[in-house]
């Protein structure tokens, strides 16, 4: 069988909120109805369901792993369903597991939902949650660190080999923000912050200040996928893959020699660009789910935008966000968006499809035919790198 | 000592040496006798060439800062009381790099690159952990 390819059709999104009287059940049906909805095709077209495994949701995984979207929603074109996790990058396995089954020829559609709520979780809980999920259980966790902690460790050695002062990486803070303030989907929006909101902000772990780490979040998304020639025929809504490339590095950050992961960011990019016969300068609009503000400099520098070091002074000068000449992440990151979990990775490409259809309002990047996007998992343990157009070259 | 209620390590067959070692004030790195790498945290298998016939050697003790943060709040309750925690990434001169708080200092002291040295505090009858302190001029 030959390879069919990968087209987003379909795309739902609910706003990221803290709202536990919104059900994880609740977004999850919104979602995929409004996703097969916006693909414009009948429900029963569906062929397989593959869920973005939610972290810290277990009740909502074993739902999801054993076949109850199918059966709640009635989909019965459906074959088969399957759950990926690696935390925030389970939505890249989503769609290479779609790709999959529409290479096969058995299957046209498959649907790949999200949800997450976490406001209903007690905050001692989360943070626990989160300093054991990825940590060492034998050489990290004994000793206080959590995922803040871990990523300032990390931000601490990038100003020291860079030079990056603290105001270059709060402005990195300051332009999600202000994509988050723009995007009526963030948890943010309507709320900029300048430099001294971060700046003033509570010290968590040095050199990370409170708004600079993350704010657990409720929310969730959902995709239609198809064929590139079924794609074809379904007009402006289709958004192709072009390339894709990955790298892994660790799961325990101490033990990274590429520790900004630049190494992890050139490497799946060039091989995703490769795959597009595109190059990094093709890119309009560069998409980069790290989290934490270095990953938002270190991938500029891996990709090649920049010189290695350079990155964060792109940001400090405006040109990274909103009305900026290198316009990256309009999502916002966790950042500027509010963290639902696993679901960032799904937020990043649905605000991807967005961009490429021309829907992404205030935060429009002018004539987005291309787009790069990273995901990572874990304590960033890899870096899955996919370029997306909105025509197929 | 049996009121510690933060987090022991979990412990497993092949890291059981290393945990002796401690409690003995000794720093054991896994060693591998094939392809004669120091490997941390200890494993089943030698990651470069799973080999499994592996040893232990004494680590000077001496080490030198690679990043550190000194985190504020955030923590799980049983931290608590410790903040503000300084979190270290250490470099070994026996090539290998731990994770660790660095102790017997105040957060302002600490820099990149600074020269510690282990010291080891019996946080149970069973258990001994490893942390880093200046060393003294
Ligand atoms: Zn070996």
């Amino acid at each position: 069988m030959s390879k069919r390819g990968l087209a987003i059709v379909g795309i739902g999104e609910v706003p990221t909120l803290r709202n536990p009287e919104r059900t994880r059940w609740d977004i999850l049906l919104d979602v995929c109805m409004e996703a097969v909805r916006d693909a414009g095709i009948d429900k029963n077209r569906i062929g397989a369901v593959i869920s973005n495994n939610p972290m810290a949701q277990p009740g909502m995984q074993n739902d999801m792993s054993l076949g109850k979207i199918p059966e709640v929603m009635g989909l019965e074109g459906c074959r088969d369903i399957a759950i990926c996790n690696a935390g925030g990058a389970s939505t890249t396995n989503c769609l290479r597991l779609a790709e999959q089954h529409i290479d096969s020829g058995q299957v046209d559609f498959v649907l790949i939902p999200h949800t997450t709520v976490q406001s209903d979780i007690p905050p001692q809980d989360l943070i626990n949650f989160f300093a054991t999920a990825p940590l060492d259980k034998q050489f990290e966790y004994p000793y206080g660190v959590t995922f803040n902690g871990s990523m300032g460790l990390i931000t601490q050695r990038y100003m020291y080999e860079t030079g990056a002062t603290e105001e270059e990486l709060a402005a990195v803070t300051v332009a999600l923000r202000a994509w988050g303030a723009l995007d009526p989907l963030s948890i943010f929006y309507g709320k900029p912050i300048t430099l001294d909101d971060v700046m003033n902000s509570r010290m968590i772990s040095t050199p990370l200040k409170a708004k600079e780490c993350n704010l657990l979040a409720d929310g969730g998304g959902a995709m239609v996928v198809t064929s590139r020639d079924i794609a074809k025929e379904m007009g402006d809504k289709a958004v192709y893959k072009l390339g894709h490339g990955t790298r892994f590095m660790s799961a325990t950050p101490m033990l990274r020699e590429d520790v900004f992961h630049r190494q992890s960011y050139r490497e799946s990019s060039q091989d995703a660009l490769s795959q597009a016969g595109l190059s990094i300068h093709d890119m309009d609009l560069r998409q980069i789910y790290g989290a934490y503000p270095y990953t938002q400099c270190s991938a500029l520098e891996g990709y090649g935008v920049c010189e290695e070091g350079q990155g964060a002074k792109l940001w400090a000068e405006g040109r990274c966000g909103p009305g900026g000449d290198i316009p990256c992440t309009t999502m916002g990151d966790a950042t500027g968006r509010g963290h639902t979990g696993s679901g960032v990775s799904m937020a990043f490409y649905l605000d991807t499809v967005r961009q490429l259809r021309g829907q992404a309002g205030e935060r429009q990047v002018q004539n987005c035919e291309h787009a790069i996007l990273t995901t990572s998992g874990g304590s960033v343990m890899n870096t899955c790198t996919t370029v997306f157009g909105r025509a197929i070259k | 000592m049996s009121d510690y209620k933060k987090p022991l390590p979990e412990i497993q067959p092949y890291s059981q040496a290393f945990w002796d070692g401690t409690k003995q004030h000794k720093l054991l790195i896994q060693h591998c006798n094939s392809c004669d790498s120091n490997i941390f945290y200890p494993r089943r298998d030698c990651p470069k060439c799973w080999s499994q016939d592996m040893g232990w050697i004494e680590a000077s003790g001496k080490a030198q800062v690679y990043t550190y943060s000194v985190t504020l709040e955030g923590v799980e309750q049983k931290f608590v009381e410790d903040l503000p925690i300084i979190l270290a990434w250490i470099d070994l001169p026996e090539g290998i790099r731990m994770h660790t708080n660095l102790v017997e200092c105040e957060p302002e002291d600490v820099h990149i690159g600074m020269e510690v040295e282990v010291v080891f505090r019996d946080v149970t009858d069973e258990i001994t952990l490893p942390y880093f302190r200046p060393v003294k001029a």
